[in-house]
């Protein structure tokens, strides 16, 4: 029930949210590939704020609320890196920032003869983008393959 | 109102060529699932039923798409017109887009109040259409709607895409043969194409002048629904289309039906009502999930759940771009049971659909496939995307926010 544990998660989450965010108010938008810590600024690229940033087994994700109401998870491995970011809301982030050098992949990549305007699904070298939904209510993920810690279930990232 | 009746009296001289563009039929198909059975159709105030068609589109790389025509109009005029083929007929956008190398007319595009022009990043799952919104009278069947906002996509006014809506991602979608149609119809169960555009700024519409930059607009000037905006028939609309082969069909005809209890063949009978949530969503249960953001949707062609028990086809290695990437390919073909539920808490029973082998129907070169399914990545968490085979065979009523139906009030599907 995979719609149930995502408002678990944030039940869980919300009360040590504002504490990490208040110790770590420099975690904000991250890029895919790039540092955790590098990031100060697309905060205020994107004049959003963060939900929430919990520590789960393996990994911790970042919350990030854009004025849009679009809701978007970045997921940092232990060694500080970002290795997947997913979005959902009823307009897709500023994909060129959220994936940077990776942005180009989703933006060319070739496509199946009979995709249509509902399913993305690609495969470009190390990164993949999946998304899917409708109009006023997108959601997708982008992560990079190699990246992935050791043990984390692909189902969880969203 | 002069106008608007001759303009109606013009273009039905145009419409009327085809039989079924006028006609009142309704009805055409065998809705052997489809639970009203409304009287035969007398003569009708208003002709509201056009045919539609599932067929390979003007791309030629379509399958389980679904076009009809619309005849458009510069404001005002009743002899700068257009009819338009092969616009595909959406359940899950909101409102009319045409493709502008198809567009032989020159629509005035909106202004702002700053006077800045008006233009919009659409946002669909796989990519972005950009263009501005211009006002045209359009008629489909009889039904009329008179300056209605539109969205001109890869118009050659506006060629500079702002990176703001480029940076959303995916696939220009500017020309017939990226956007694999001449225009879309979304004719979604919402007024607009945006909930809040009003108030909030999302990166789909545009203020332009020298440059273009995000803007929020008010609600009359953003794109909606056009059956929203008809002068009758306006509170939904009914997809009528035959059941089809296992195997597939070359192509589908069926109909395209306005109103909803408006008139005698768009009467409810007894079909199931499912509301749907603010995101046109509802839930269906499937192989022991509660699947909270599934969808039923015209403008998928396929079925698309995840499953990892049914075997994927297995495409050429490194041909990203071949026909059988990301369906299924199971041995033989499934039947699966699902339930549909809607807000209401009206659930669908005994339910089922099946699951062909992609690859061997695919090389059939049909149009219609109703047992074709494929993937969602598991990051589509909580969907079942059940697109156009939902339709074959069924009479599925769309009824917009607010429409009160004897049946039930909008937002909802029924079938």
């Amino acid at each position: 029930m995979p719609m149930f544990r995502s408002n678990d998660f944030k039940k869980a989450a919300l009360g040590v949210a504002a504490l990490i965010a208040a110790l770590m108010p420099h975690v904000a938008s991250a890029t895919l590939g790039q540092p955790e810590t590098t990031v100060q600024n697309d905060i205020a690229h994107a004049h959003a704020s963060l939900k929430s940033s919990q520590d789960r087994t393996g990994y911790r994700v970042h919350e990030i609320q854009l004025p849009s109401g679009t809701v978007m998870r970045e997921f940092v491995a232990p060694n500080g890196t970002v290795f997947a970011v997913a979005w959902q809301g009823p307009t897709r982030p500023d994909l060129r920032q959220a994936l940077g050098q990776y942005f180009d992949a989703f933006a060319s990549a070739p496509r199946s003869k009979f995709s249509d305007r509902r399913h993305v699904q690609i495969q470009q070298g190390d990164v993949v983008v999946q998304s899917g939904g409708h109009m006023r209510a997108l959601s997708g993920r982008a992560y990079l393959q190699s990246a992935i810690p050791s043990g984390v279930n692909l189902g969880d990232l969203h | 109102m002069v106008s608007m009746r001759a303009l109606k009296m013009g273009l039905c001289s145009v419409l009327c060529l085809s039989a079924m563009a006028c006609g009142g039929g309704g009805g055409g198909g065998t809705a052997s699932n489809g639970g009203g059975t409304p009287p035969p159709p007398p003569p009708t105030s208003t002709a509201n039923t056009v045919s539609v068609i599932v067929d390979e589109g003007p791309s030629n790389q379509s399958v389980n798409t679904m076009f009809t025509s619309v005849t458009v109009c510069v404001p005002g005029s009743t002899t700068s017109c257009q009819t338009i083929d092969h616009i595909q007929v959406d359940t899950g956008s909101y409102g009319l887009r045409l493709l502008a190398p198809v567009l032989t007319l020159t629509l005035p595009v909106e202004t702002l109040a700053n006077g800045n022009s008006l233009a919009e990043c659409t946002e669909f799952v796989d990519g972005f259409s950009w263009g501005p919104i211009a006002t045209a009278d359009i008629q489909i069947a009889g039904e009329t709607a008179h300056a209605l906002p539109v969205q001109v996509i890869g118009d050659s006014r506006f060629t500079n895409i702002p990176a703001e809506c480029s940076g959303t991602g995916g696939t220009e979608e500017d020309t017939v043969t990226a956007f694999g149609a001449n225009g879309i119809l979304g004719i979604g169960p919402f007024e607009l194409d945006c909930g809040d555009c009003d108030t909030t700024t999302h990166g789909l519409y545009f203020a332009c002048a020298t440059s273009c930059t995000d803007t929020t607009v008010p609600d009359n000037l953003q794109v909606p629904n056009p059956v929203t905006h008809f002068a009758a028939d306006n509170n939904g609309a009914i997809v009528v289309l035959p059941s089809v082969a296992a195997g597939g069909a070359a192509n589908v005809m069926g109909s395209l039906i306005f109103g909803i209890d408006t008139q005698t063949d768009n009467a409810s009978g007894t079909q199931t009502v499912l509301t749907v949530d603010d995101n046109a969503e509802l839930l269906i249960m499937f192989n022991g999930q509660s699947l909270g953001n599934s969808f039923i949707d015209s403008g998928s062609n396929g079925i698309y759940f995840a499953d990892s028990s049914i075997n994927m086809c297995t495409a050429p290695a490194n041909d990203p771009t071949s026909q059988i990437v990301n369906f299924y390919c199971p041995a033989s073909t499934l039947t699966l049971p699902l339930t549909i539920q809607g807000m209401n808490g009206t659930m669908t029973n005994n339910l089922t659909f099946d699951v062909g082998n992609a690859e061997n129907m695919l090389n059939n070169n049909f149009d219609a496939y109703p047992q074709l399914a494929g993937t969602l990545p598991a990051g589509n968490a909580g969907t079942f995307d059940f697109g156009l085979p939902f339709f074959y065979g069924r009479r599925v009523a769309i009824a917009v926010q607010g429409a009160m139906t004897t049946a039930g009030t909008g937002p909802y599907i029924a079938f």
